[in-house]
Order: C-alpha cells, then sequence, then structure tokens
C-alpha cells in the first residue's frame, strides 16, 4: 500500500468515526457498528485501527470520552464529539466532497 | 497539545494503561455478547469475538504507540531494560566495554595529538584566518624563510587579500642577565606588527608597536611569555620597565604576553619577543639584514586573511606576487609559486613542503587507531550475534506478548549504544591518560618543546562520535536478524536452530579482523625494523665515553678573539685532567640543534647539465676533535695550532666531499671556495671518513671542517673523550667553567650517548616504532579474542552433530582435522586479504621509514607466521574440547 493511500484511507477512518458521533455519544462496538450501517457494510472497521484512531483523535482534542454504563449494564467508555471535532468534521467533509467530486470529473473525462 | 498530552500520559500512565486494558476487553466481551444474542453458543462466541480483536495484548500495543509521548516512553524503557540486560550478564559486558574502551581510548590518544597538531586554533583573535607563506621552487623544492626586503614587497603587493602581515625570525637562543643572573631565553625576533596582527592582549605592560623594528638596532625593548615571566621573575609585575640586558645589550622589558601563548609556532615554547631591528644585537646577523635579498632569508611570514577571505581566495594574488619577484630577482628568487597555509601548533618544516609528512604521519596513525577500533567492533559485534542466537527465545516470547518487529530491533541497537558509551567513558579516560603520557614525554632536546595533547571538545566529539558509530556499526546487524527472525521457528525448534547463517557472517567477522590485525602487525613491524636499521647506522663517530657541553660566548658578551682565547684556555686546562683523554671544540654536534651548509666554488668541477652547484655541509672543529670524536683520519693531517686566523685558511674534508668532487684525484693540496667567505680560499690538508653529522637519518653527503681559529661560531660544543663514566666528570668540568668566566652560559650538557636518544637522533623512529607496536599489540589481542571465540563458539554449537560422529566411529584426530581447518581456512582468508590490504598501503608507510622498504618480505612473512601460529592456538584449544567430547553426553544433550 502506498503512502497516499494509506493518508487517504486514515482520513476516511476519522471523518467516519467522527460522522457516526455526530448524532450522539457511542462506545467503541457502538462506532464500529454504526459506520457498518452507514456505509451499508462498505467499512468493517478493525478494532486494531479503531482504538488507535479513537485515542489519537482524543488527543487532539475532537473527541472527549467519559465511562458509562452500556446497554447490559456494562462499564463502557463513551466518546463524543468535541467542538473543535465538529469543526474537524466539517472540514473533513467539504474536502472530502472536493476530492470526491474531481475524481469524480476525472474518472468520466 | 502535544506536551500536554505527552506529560499526562507519562504521569497518568497505570490508569490510562488500565483503562485501555478496559476498553479493549469490553469490546470483545461486547462482541461476544452480541454474537450470542444472534445465537451462537457462548464458547464459540467468545472464540469468534477474540479472533475478530486479533489479540487484546496486539490492539492495545497498536493503541498505545499513538499515543503522545510514546516513543519517550519506550526509549526509557529500553534504556531501564538494557541497563538490567547488561547487569544481568556482567562476563559480557566487562568484555563488550573494556574491548571498546580500548579502542576508543587508542582512538582518543592519537587524535588529541593529530588534533594538537593540525586542527587545534592558535589561541588568538579569528585563529582560522592566520596562514603562514610557502615558496615552492622552480627546482621542485619549499622554502619558507624570507629576507626582509621579501616580505616588504610581498606585503605592498598583498594588502587586497591579507589585512596584516608580520615577519618571525624564529627561535634565537639569547643570554639574559637579570638581577645579577645569567638566564637563557628562547626569543622570537618579530616585526612592528606582530601582535596587531594576531589581535591578543598582553597580560601586563604593552606589545611591541607596529612603528618598532623597522630600524638596526633601535627600539630595545624585550616582551616575555607568560611562563617565562612566572618561573624566573616570580610573576612579579614590576617586571614592566625593568632594565635587562640581552647578550649584553641593555634592553627594557615592556609586557607580558597572555597565559597560554607560546608563540605563532606553538609547539616551540617561545620565551621571549624582541622587535625584528634589534637582530642587530645578535653576532650571527648580518649587519645589512635589514636590506640584503640574499643572505638572510630566515624570516617567516604571517599573514591574517581578510574577513571572509580563504587560503583559496588568496592564491591568485600570491601567484602573482610569486611571478613578479621571480621575474625581478631570478637569482635570488627562484620561485615557481606561492601559497599561503593555515597556522597550527605544527611547525613549518624547513625547506619541505610542511604540510606533507606531518599529514601522512597523522593519517597512517589515525588509520591504524581506526583499524584497532574496527578489530573492537567486530570482536563486539561477534559477542552480540552469539548473545542474540542465545537470546532469540526472548525475543520470539516478546514479539508474541505484541511487540513489533522495529521494537525489538529498537530494544538491541539502545542495548549496543548503551554498551558503546560505556566503552566511550572508558575511552576517554584511557585517551587522557595516554594523552597526558604522550605529553609528558621527554624529548631530550634544548629547544623548549611544549606537547598539549589535552583534552578538548573536538577531542570529546570525536570519541563520542566514534562511540555513537561504533554502537550503531555493532548492533546493527543483530538487530537486524533479531528483528527478521521468525517466531515460529524459534518458538518450535527450541535452542537448536540452524546456525549456518550466522556462522558465516562471524566467520567472515573473522577474516576481517585478522586481516585487520596483520595490517597493524605489519606496519608495527615496519616501524620496528626501521628503528633496528637506524639504531645500527654505522655513526662513523664513537659515542661512547663522549661528553658534550656547549656555551655560547656571544651571550656573555664577548666577540670572537675574546672567545677564542677563553676556549684556547679552557682546553689546555682540561687537557691535563686526569681521566680526558683528549678535548676539542665544535661549532656543530650530530643530533645537536645546529647545523651548516654552503655552496661552494671549485676550480676545475663543473657542474653537469640540471645539476645544482656543488655545496656541503660543515662543522668548525678545533685540533684533536677527530681524535676526541673517533673519526679515522685517512690522508693528510689534522688540524694544528698553527692553523690560525692570519695562515693559509685550511679544510678537512669527509670522503662522500672527495669522492663528489674530486673523483678520481688526490683532493689534498687542492683548494675550494666557500660562497660566504670568497675571499679566503681553503686548501685541502686532510681527508677523514664519513660520519654522521647531523640528524641520524639523514644521508651522509659531502661535507668539510674548517679550523676553529678560522672559522669562529657560536654557540659552540666543548666535546671531551674521557677514560672514566664521561658522567662523573660534569660537575668539575662545570667548577672549572665557571671559575673561568662565571657569566657564561653553559647548556646541553649531555653524553654523546644520551644525545642519540634525542628528538634528532633515535626518539622519532623509538617513538613511532612504540605507538605502532602498541597499536599491533592491541589488535593481535582482539584478533585472539575474536578467533577464539568464533571456533570455539561454533564448535559447542557442533557439539550434537560431533557426538553423533564419534559414536558413528569418527576418529578423534579426524575432528580435530574438522574443527582445525575452519580455522585454518579462516586465518588462511585473513592473511590473504590482510596482505594485499598492507601492499596497498606500503608506499604511504614507505615514505616514514628509513632502511626498510614498504614491503620488506622479512617482516610481512615473520608477522603472517606469527599471526598463524598465534590463531592457531586460539583454535586448538576449542579443538581439543571438541575432540574430547563424550558421544552419550553430547547425544543426551537437548
Amino acid at each position: 500500500m502506498t503512502r497516499v493511500q494509506t493518508e487517504l484511507l486514515q482520513g476516511t477512518l476519522d471523518m467516519l468515526i467522527m460522522k457516526a458521533l455526530a448524532l450522539g455519544e457511542m462506545h467503541g462496538l457502538g462506532i464500529s457498528r454504526r459506520i457498518e450501517q452507514i456505509t451499508k457494510g462498505t467499512f468493517q472497521v478493525k478494532p486494531g485501527s479503531l482504538f488507535p484512531a479513537l485515542h489519537r483523535m482524543e488527543e487532539e482534542g475532537w473527541l472527549s470520552s467519559s465511562w458509562g454504563e452500556s446497554e447490559n449494564n456494562r462499564r463502557a467508555k463513551y466518546y463524543q464529539l468535541t467542538k473543535a471535532g465538529r469543526r474537524q468534521l466539517e472540514t473533513e467533509t467539504q474536502r472530502w466532497g472536493r476530492i470526491s467530486l474531481a475524481i469524480e470529473r476525472a474518472l468520466e473525462a | 497539545m502535544w506536551l500536554t498530552n505527552a506529560v499526562r500520559n507519562f504521569w497518568r500512565k497505570r490508569r490510562t494503561d488500565a483503562e485501555l486494558d478496559e476498553e479493549v476487553r469490553g469490546y470483545a466481551e461486547m462482541l461476544a455478547e452480541e454474537k450470542i444474542r444472534s445465537g451462537v453458543n457462548a464458547r464459540q462466541a467468545h472464540r469468534e469475538a477474540k479472533m475478530e480483536l486479533g489479540g487484546v495484548e496486539q490492539v492495545k500495543e497498536q493503541t498505545r504507540e499513538v499515543r503522545a509521548g510514546h516513543f519517550l516512553e519506550t526509549l526509557w524503557q529500553d534504556l531501564r531494560y538494557g541497563a538490567r540486560m547488561l547487569r544481568k550478564n556482567p562476563g559480557f559486558t566487562i568484555v563488550a566495554v573494556l574491548t571498546l574502551a580500548l579502542g576508543i581510548g587508542a582512538n582518543t590518544a592519537i587524535f588529541s595529538m593529530v588534533d594538537w597538531l593540525m586542527l587545534r586554533p592558535l589561541p588568538v583573535k579569528d585563529a582560522g584566518q592566520i596562514t603562514y607563506l610557502i615558496a615552492q621552487l622552480k627546482d621542485g623544492g619549499y622554502e619558507n624563510g624570507f629576507s626582509y626586503p621579501n616580505f616588504e614587497d610581498i606585503r605592498k603587493q598583498s594588502a587586497s587579500v591579507f589585512s596584516d602581515l608580520a615577519g618571525v625570525r624564529p627561535f634565537q637562543m639569547d643570554g639574559l642577565q637579570a638581577d645579577g643572573k645569567n638566564l637563557q631565553i628562547w626569543t622570537n625576533y618579530v616585526t612592528g606588527d606582530f601582535f596587531e596582527m594576531l589581535g591578543i592582549k598582553p597580560a601586563l605592560g604593552r606589545f611591541i608597536l607596529p612603528s618598532e623594528g623597522a630600524v638596526a638596532g633601535a627600539d630595545p625593548v624585550l616582551v616575555l611569555s607568560y611562563s617565562y615571566w612566572q618561573a624566573h621573575f616570580d610573576g612579579n609585575p614590576n617586571v614592566v620597565g625593568k632594565r635587562v640586558s640581552i647578550n649584553g645589550h641593555p634592553v627594557t622589558i615592556i609586557g607580558v604576553a597572555p597565559k597560554g601563548f607560546n608563540g605563532a609556532l606553538a609547539i616551540l615554547d617561545t620565551q621571549g619577543y624582541l622587535p625584528f631591528g634589534m637582530a642587530a644585537v645578535d653576532l650571527v646577523a648580518k649587519d645589512d639584514f635589514l636590506t640584503n635579498r640574499s643572505d638572510q632569508e630566515d624570516l617567516i611570514i604571517i599573514a591574517r586573511l581578510k574577513p571572509g577571505m580563504t587560503v583559496a581566495d588568496a592564491q591568485p594574488v600570491l601567484n602573482v606576487v610569486a611571478q613578479r619577484m621571480a621575474e625581478q630577482f631570478p637569482k635570488i628568487d627562484n620561485w615557481q609559486s606561492m601559497r599561503a597555509a593555515r597556522l597550527t601548533a605544527a611547525p613549518p618544516g624547513a625547506n619541505s613542503d610542511p604540510a606533507q609528512p606531518l599529514t601522512i604521519i597523522a593519517g597512517l596513525f589515525l588509520f591504524l587507531a581506526g583499524l584497532v577500533m574496527l578489530l573492537a567492533c567486530v570482536n563486539v559485534a561477534n559477542l552480540l550475534l552469539i548473545r542474540g542466537s542465545a537470546r532469540g527465545r526472548e525475543m520470539a516470547v516478546r514479539a508474541a506478548l505484541g511487540a513489533g518487529r522495529r521494537r525489538l530491533a529498537r530494544q538491541l541497537l539502545t542495548e549496543s549504544l548503551l554498551l558503546a558509551l560505556l566503552g566511550c567513558a572508558g575511552g576517554i579516560v584511557l585517551g587522557i591518560a595516554g594523552g597526558r603520557l604522550l605529553s609528558s614525554l621527554n624529548l631530550g632536546s634544548a629547544i623548549p618543546i611544549t606537547l598539549n595533547f589535552s583534552f578538548n571538545w573536538r577531542v570529546f566529539a570525536y570519541a563520542l562520535g566514534a562511540a555513537l558509530l561504533t554502537g550503531i556499526v555493532v548492533g546493527f546487524v543483530p538487530a537486524l536478524r533479531a528483528s527478521r527472525s521468525n517466531l515460529n521457528d524459534v518458538l518450535h525448534e527450541g535452542g537448536r536452530t540452524s546456525t549456518v547463517g550466522r556462522q558465516r557472517l562471524r566467520s567472515t567477522l573473522v577474516v576481517a579482523q585478522v586481516a585487520g590485525s596483520l595490517m597493524l602487525l605489519i606496519v608495527a613491524g615496519l616501524f620496528v625494523r626501521s628503528l633496528q636499521m637506524v639504531q645500527h647506522t654505522d655513526l662513523g663517530f664513537d659515542p661512547s665515553h663522549v661528553l658534550n657541553m656547549s656555551m655560547d660566548p656571544h651571550e656573555a658578551g664577548y666577540d670572537a678573539a675574546k672567545s677564542e682565547r677563553f676556549f684556547h684556555d679552557l682546553l689546555e686546562r682540561l687537557r691535563a685532567l686526569p681521566g680526558i683523554q683528549s678535548a676539542s671544540i665544535a661549532g656543530s654536534v650530530p643530533m645537536g640543534l645546529y647545523s651548516y651548509g654552503s655552496s661552494l666554488k671549485i676550480a676545475g668541477y663543473e657542474p653537469a647539465k640540471g645539476q645544482k652547484a656543488p655545496s656541503a655541509g660543515y662543522n668548525s672543529v678545533t685540533p684533536e676533535y677527530f681524535t676526541t670524536m673517533h673519526i679515522p683520519l685517512l690522508q693528510g693531517r689534522d688540524f694544528l695550532d698553527s692553523d690560525s686566523a692570519n695562515s693559509q685558511h685550511v679544510a678537512i674534508i669527509n670522503e662522500a666531499m672527495a669522492k663528489e668532487y674530486w673523483a678520481g684525484q688526490d683532493p689534498v693540496g687542492r683548494q675550494f671556495k666557500v660562497d660566504e667567505d670568497p675571499k679566503h680560499p681553503l686548501e685541502i690538508v686532510g681527508v677523514v671518513k664519513n660520519s654522521v653529522t647531523g640528524s641520524i637519518s639523514d644521508t651522509i653527503g659531502p661535507f668539510f671542517y674548517q679550523a676553529f681559529a678560522q672559522k669562529f661560531m657560536t654557540p659552540a660544543t666543548l666535546q671531551l673523550r674521557t677514560t672514566a663514566a664521561p658522567d662523573s666528570m660534569t660537575r668539575g668540568i662545570l667548577g672549572i667553567i665557571r671559575t673561568a668566566e662565571p657569566a657564561m652560559p653553559v647548556f646541553d650538557v649531555q653524553t654523546m650517548t644520551k644525545a642519540l636518544d634525542t628528538l634528532d637522533g633515535l626518539m622519532l623512529y623509538q617513538l613511532g616504532a612504540g605507538l605502532a607496536a602498541s597499536l599491533g599489540m592491541l589488535g593481535l589481542l582482539l584478533a585472539i579474542v575474536g578467533v577464539y571465540g568464533v571456533v570455539s563458539y561454533a564448535a559447542s554449537q557442533r557439539t550434537h552433530e560431533i557426538g553423533i560422529r564419534i559414536a558413528l566411529g569418527a576418529q578423534r584426530a579426524q575432528i580435530l582435522k574438522m574443527i582445525f581447518r575452519q580455522g585454518l581456512l579462516i586465518v588462511g582468508l585473513g592473511l590473504a586479504v590482510g596482505i594485499f590490504a598492507t601492499l596497498g598501503i606500503s608506499r604511504l608507510v614507505a615514505s616514514l621509514l628509513v632502511g626498510v622498504a614498504g614491503t620488506d618480505p622479512l617482516t610481512y612473512a615473520a608477522v603472517s607466521i606469527l599471526l598463524t601460529i598465534v590463531a592457531l592456538t586460539a583454535c586448538y584449544i576449542p579443538a581439543r574440547r571438541a575432540m574430547r567430547v563424550d558421544p552419550m553426553t553430547a547425544l543426551r544433550y537437548e
């Protein structure tokens, strides 16, 4: 895998995570299921990518976390978008829109 | 942001880790519950969840890796872990650290020498801009002595590149009379700009001014060096303004140079500075030294490049100057070109390209020290490789626990760097000690030479750089191997991994080691042989039972006539003493400070085309000189008391001169003229055998002796042949001299045998041989350890195989042969590589040798045989151990 692709994918994962969290706070498995759902199963996020991404984004200040109870009364770490995270999601979305439009055009040409 | 995160991660590490663990496990649990809800049975669900997760520890490690401060944290872990490993294996650690310390120490010591000679700037303002000028002559030689008019011309014509130029008449020994004491002082006569050009401040009083020094005999002032002021004037500040005399001429001390400033030619400890014009008080200087272009070419020109200018920038201007001067004075300045060279402690060599020999010596010894370093590295790399295979299991377990390959490799590199840094610390200590030892060498020279191989940041940076490089080089291969090894193989195969690849690498390393130590030993051997050759040089005179004492009547204010009377009376008195066979005076002595030479005019001798005009070295001696020195007179007569200033001037020549200029003729009775004194043609009255007259390594060329009464020289040396041990007579004779003239300075009191060990005698050869031999011994030691280590490790790895062979009926001798063959192959390959490599540098080495070729077959053969015997002995011990393997034990093993 070349570097460009990795970067693109990493950016994509971040965006998907933030998109998933845009509706409200969620724990790890919830996020990964939500992403599966909104991408109609195209993206399946493995824990080996999910957790590093969550922790990195938390350190960036885009996410915050708190411990809470899961549906089955299990202690779970819940993530939510911060203000900075919402801004980041917006920029990412715009950027992504530009890129996909450009690529679409390029492929049609 | 990064910093606060990193700090938080560091302080709350335990909590963060616990939370991470809970989070990841929780994820797995939830995943399993999800599966159970969808109808999978509990066991199956947990299994699937774990597979989907891909290992709790791996996920945790991957997550930890993205955290801020992760690198520093793991580095700290690696360091702690590395330190623990080193502590746990003290034997390994001590051997490795000691090996590296020896390597780094040898390098540090050699480098501090090179640093001082070639790199360390003078303690003056912008030392990098200070250069000195060298003229390249049309006949290929070099010259750095200029006449005063030359200096003035060059200064005027090079103003576009040099901001200041100063001339230094280097190193004159003068008598200083102060407070009723007679002291000796080594002085420089400098032009007025000297101190201003250097940009230094006096410790006391003032320096010589630019307006001083351009008129003969004017400006009788003296600046003392700091150490001389401390030693002879007790550091008394009242010394400024003090009236003293130099060689009987009154001068005033005006200032003291700053501490640590030894003069522009820092290897020689200049003790005082006088204005150049004061050279007139020196009897040796000619009266017209400020205007004479041809006879007084002894001024070294020191030039400061303009700010921002480099030596290369100055070159075009210097070329023009040299050409112009050569056209203007073709007879005197036969210059091809001129160049500026950076001035460091190393003295500008007279009449040779000053950069060359030192660069070769420095380069060679740095190279040899580098070889020692390489050998040390190879040894430690081998140790690490062996340990690496022993630690294969540990690495596999750590990989199984989630450590990434990069992380494992880094761990090993950290450990080897830690080793290297420990070795560096030890090496610096050894290096400083070695430097001290070299600095404290007594050069046995009358000239105050300062050796200062002290430690400084450049040396430290060199040692540290060497250590870091070593750490990386040494740790690189084992780290690469550890990170590449297949987890499964190691865990399954247990201790008995296939080691063929590793073994081959280790063997290659040992081949390099044998080759390297062979090079070291051959070079050492060549130096030792060279020393032997020099020691067995036929001196042509007999040094035993000869006592030398130099005196300088001109420092006591004597003129030529008074000096001669003084010497004459002294000789009479001494010859009457019991225990003295003969006594004589000579202007120069072999291995001494002074030597003289001149071009000659010989009637009937025409030099062949392209050959230089006839010239010869000379000395001036009293009757009985040849008896004292035991130089046989082959023809004619000795000097007589009747050879006086007013009679026909006579000369005794050596065989070489007779052969060169009067081949096939009888030289006795013939005449020749010395260029310096054409009014007094010399008539040859005798021929003596060739003998060494200057430095011991000089080839003996044409040489003649004049009668002391007809050619006065000062300083001069009293030489006595004694029947008893010459040392025992010293005090009595000194007493006699002091009674005759209390103000007469006596110096260089030493036996001729002792003089042979000084700088002009054997010292440099002894030093070179000693240094090379120490490095060679170090190399040999390291090679033995290397060969022994690899062969014995290989044998121990093959214990199992050997056991089977013996069980199947192999003879013990066959086993011995098998192990030996491997050792022999390594040693043989190493020898071959080493010999070729040494031949490659032999020409360079040869330029430093006397009487031995760089390819001396005897040295090559002897060293190869020595190394083979030593290496095979190192093989024999493990081979014998292998031979004694008990098949049952070996087979049960593992």
